[in-house]
């Protein structure tokens, strides 16, 4: 095994010791040459099984971080890293049309998302998590509509019309109020803050970095727009805003 | 949405700042009677909750009572622990009660109150500055304020509302289109009921959310979950095929293997048993032989044991095997008594197989006749 180069870090140790927060930054001829001190099997090995794990990390829609995937899979071959990552990422869009968005520049999380365009009568398999979906696109519409944010009373009250009680067992979701304030804050749909100084403790609903990358304020105009039978530009601030989102 | 008779100061931050500064505005806008009295209750101390600067408790308002014991009590007019007594308990806890219902209404139908539609908000007020005028002590007082802080917020929210040029969002209208659109089953419902809020009755189909989510799905590009389709590779299904199969070849005497299922083992091990103990006795014999090739070993006396019956009838049976193999014969000698000897060569066992006629005995030994 030849020596190899590192830009910063310690020598060659064992996967678990090294340090995954970091990755070398590497000129492209650098990684040239440690390509070159690979095989192109053993890279193609790690560029697979680099695609498998995003494929199933992606399940929960529970958002990737970088970390993971140095310390699971990419493991001896950092020096590699990019060259494997943009290999993966250009076999996710060739073989499954997804894309790896990344939605956390700093800590470096990622989400996969469709490049597809969407076809009128596609969804053949209606499950629970369509029907999350449904509740999901509700509250991010009133989000939007009422200017970016809201408070969760508010939020409550409006699902309270919609027969969505965060008191009560629902007969589709459960327990609402952990689905709302947990599963699609941890999703990254929703980014529930709390407001300072208020007692009993108030929350601030906004949308979370997923919703923004998955869809659109002029998607969700249009959605709101074809529930009401209206057109979008009815509203005329959230038009303009949604314009200017594009 | 200014009070008709207030001071106009409706939207003044109320936060807990000290009360002087509160109540130096009454001052300046009330007429001379009031601020009499009120300078003689601010002279008194700091930490009262003040009345609300609401502009119409002038001729109503009572002198508010000592409850904490800052105040000097030569100042006030009216003496404490008046004729009223009990009457003024209740009277308090109905007015405390009327303010909680009125604060908890307001919280649950905020919308409504939002809406530009509705004066629901201005009712409100107008019922809280009611309910004000009854309003003696601390207690109903920090309610009060409560409430206020709760309508001058919502009061904000509606002004924001008016200032941008949006067509206001009414979200109630949305919700009633989402319902439609889930396919709500609008039937007539029973008369208005008394609930305040405007619910709209009907029966909500148990695929309405998926029905939504269909349509939400169009608006999101989002990545389908993925999941092998024939599930994870499962590992037991050929193992009790092949642990049936040992079984049924046990009795032939094969070799025992280690087996997962405890059930099986006992099984198995109860087959093993018999082919062991055939074994043994066949050992048995062939040993005895060995030693005294030319007597053959008397039936009974190698089957039966003297002890136990149970064993003597099990002997029986592990001895027939033997003999079924073809591994030793039974004849009877000239006493007629049967006699039992291996079988030596290797060939006959074999030709015995084929050639041998089946020649089953029946051998009926009671207990009784064991006894003896």
């Amino acid at each position: 095994m030849s020596q190899r180069k590192r830009s910063r870090g310690s020598g060659l140790t064992q996967g678990d010791d090294e340090d995954f927060s970091v990755v070398p930054t590497q000129s492209p001829s650098q990684v040239q040459r440690n390509l070159e001190s690979r095989s192109q099997e053993e890279i193609n090995r790690k560029v697979t099984e680099l695609v498998q794990f995003l494929l199933v990390k992606d399940q929960k829609k529970i958002p990737i971080k970088r970390v993971d995937i140095l310390k699971k899979v990419i493991r001896e071959y950092k020096d590699v890293y990019s060259e494997i990552v943009n290999r993966a990422g250009r076999t996710l869009q060739q073989v499954f049309g997804l894309q790896m968005v990344e939605i956390d520049t700093k800590h470096h999380i990622y989400i996969l998302t469709s490049t597809l365009p969407r076809v009128e009568g596609e969804n053949l398999k209606q499950d629970i998590q369509t029907a999350k979906l449904g509740l999901l696109i509700v509250i991010l519409s009133f989000i939007f509509m009422k200017g970016n944010s809201a408070k969760d009373s508010a939020v409550w009250e409006f699902l309270r019309r919609l027969r969505v009680h965060p008191g009560e067992k629902h007969e589709v979701f459960g327990d609402v109020k952990k689905l709302v304030m947990e599963e699609f804050v941890r999703q990254k749909y929703l980014e529930i803050t709390p407001i300072p100084l208020t007692d009993p403790p108030e929350f601030n609903f906004q949308w979370g970095p997923r919703a923004a990358k998955e869809t659109s304020k002029k998607d969700i105009l249009s959605f709101v727009a074809k529930m009401q039978k209206k057109e979008p530009s009815f509203w005329i601030s959230q038009y303009n805003e949604a314009k200017a989102n594009t | 949405m200014a009070e008709s008779d207030g001071s106009g100061d409706f939207f003044s931050p109320r936060g807990s700042g000290s009360a002087r500064s509160r109540l130096s505005l009454p001052s300046a806008s009330r007429n001379g009677s009031v601020s009499q009295r009120r300078q003689r209750r601010l002279s008194g101390g700091l930490g009262r909750p003040p009345a609300s600067e609401k502009g119409d408790e002038e001729d109503e308002e009572e002198e508010e009572d000592e409850d904490d014991g800052e105040e000097p009590e030569s100042e006030r007019p009216r003496p404490p622990g008046s004729s009223e007594g009990g009457g003024d308990e209740r009277h308090r806890r109905l007015i405390r009660n009327q303010y909680r219902e009125l604060i908890c209404s307001v919280q649950q139908n905020r919308e409504d109150m939002l809406s530009s539609k509705s004066n629901r908000l201005t009712e409100a007020l107008e019922e809280a500055n009611q309910l004000f005028s009854g309003v003696s002590r601390a207690r109903e007082a920090a309610l009060d304020a409560q409430f206020l802080v709760l309508a001058s917020n919502l009061g904000k929210e509606k002004a924001n509302e008016l200032r941008s040029e949006i067509t206001t969002f009414d979200s109630l209208t949305f919700a009633e289109d989402l319902l439609t659109f889930m396919g709500i089953n609008r039937t007539e419902t029973e008369g208005n009921d008394s609930d305040s809020e405007s619910m709209s009755g009907g029966y909500l189909p148990s695929n309405a959310w998926y029905k939504l989510g269909e349509e939400a799905e169009k608006y999101f590009r989002r990545a389908p979950s993925f999941h092998y389709m024939l599930g994870s590779f499962k590992s037991e299904p050929p193992m009790p095929r092949q642990r049936i199969e040992r079984q049924r070849k046990a009795p032939g005497g094969e070799e025992k293997r280690a087996m997962p299922a405890q059930l099986k083992k006992m099984e198995e091990s109860h087959q093993e048993a018999t082919a062991k103990e055939v074994e043994r006795i066949l050992g048995l014999l062939q040993t005895h032989f060995r030693n005294d090739p030319c007597t053959p070993i008397f039936f009974f006396d190698l089957v039966v044991d003297p002890n136990s019956f149970a064993r003597t009838v099990e002997n029986i049976f592990h001895v027939s095997f033997i003999l079924r193999d073809g591994l030793a014969r039974l004849k009877l000698d000239d006493d007629k008594l049967p006699v039992i000897e291996p079988v030596q060569n290797v060939e006959e066992r074999n030709d015995d197989h084929s050639a041998r006629a089946r020649n089953q005995v029946v051998i009926s030994l009671s207990h009784e006749e064991w006894r003896v």
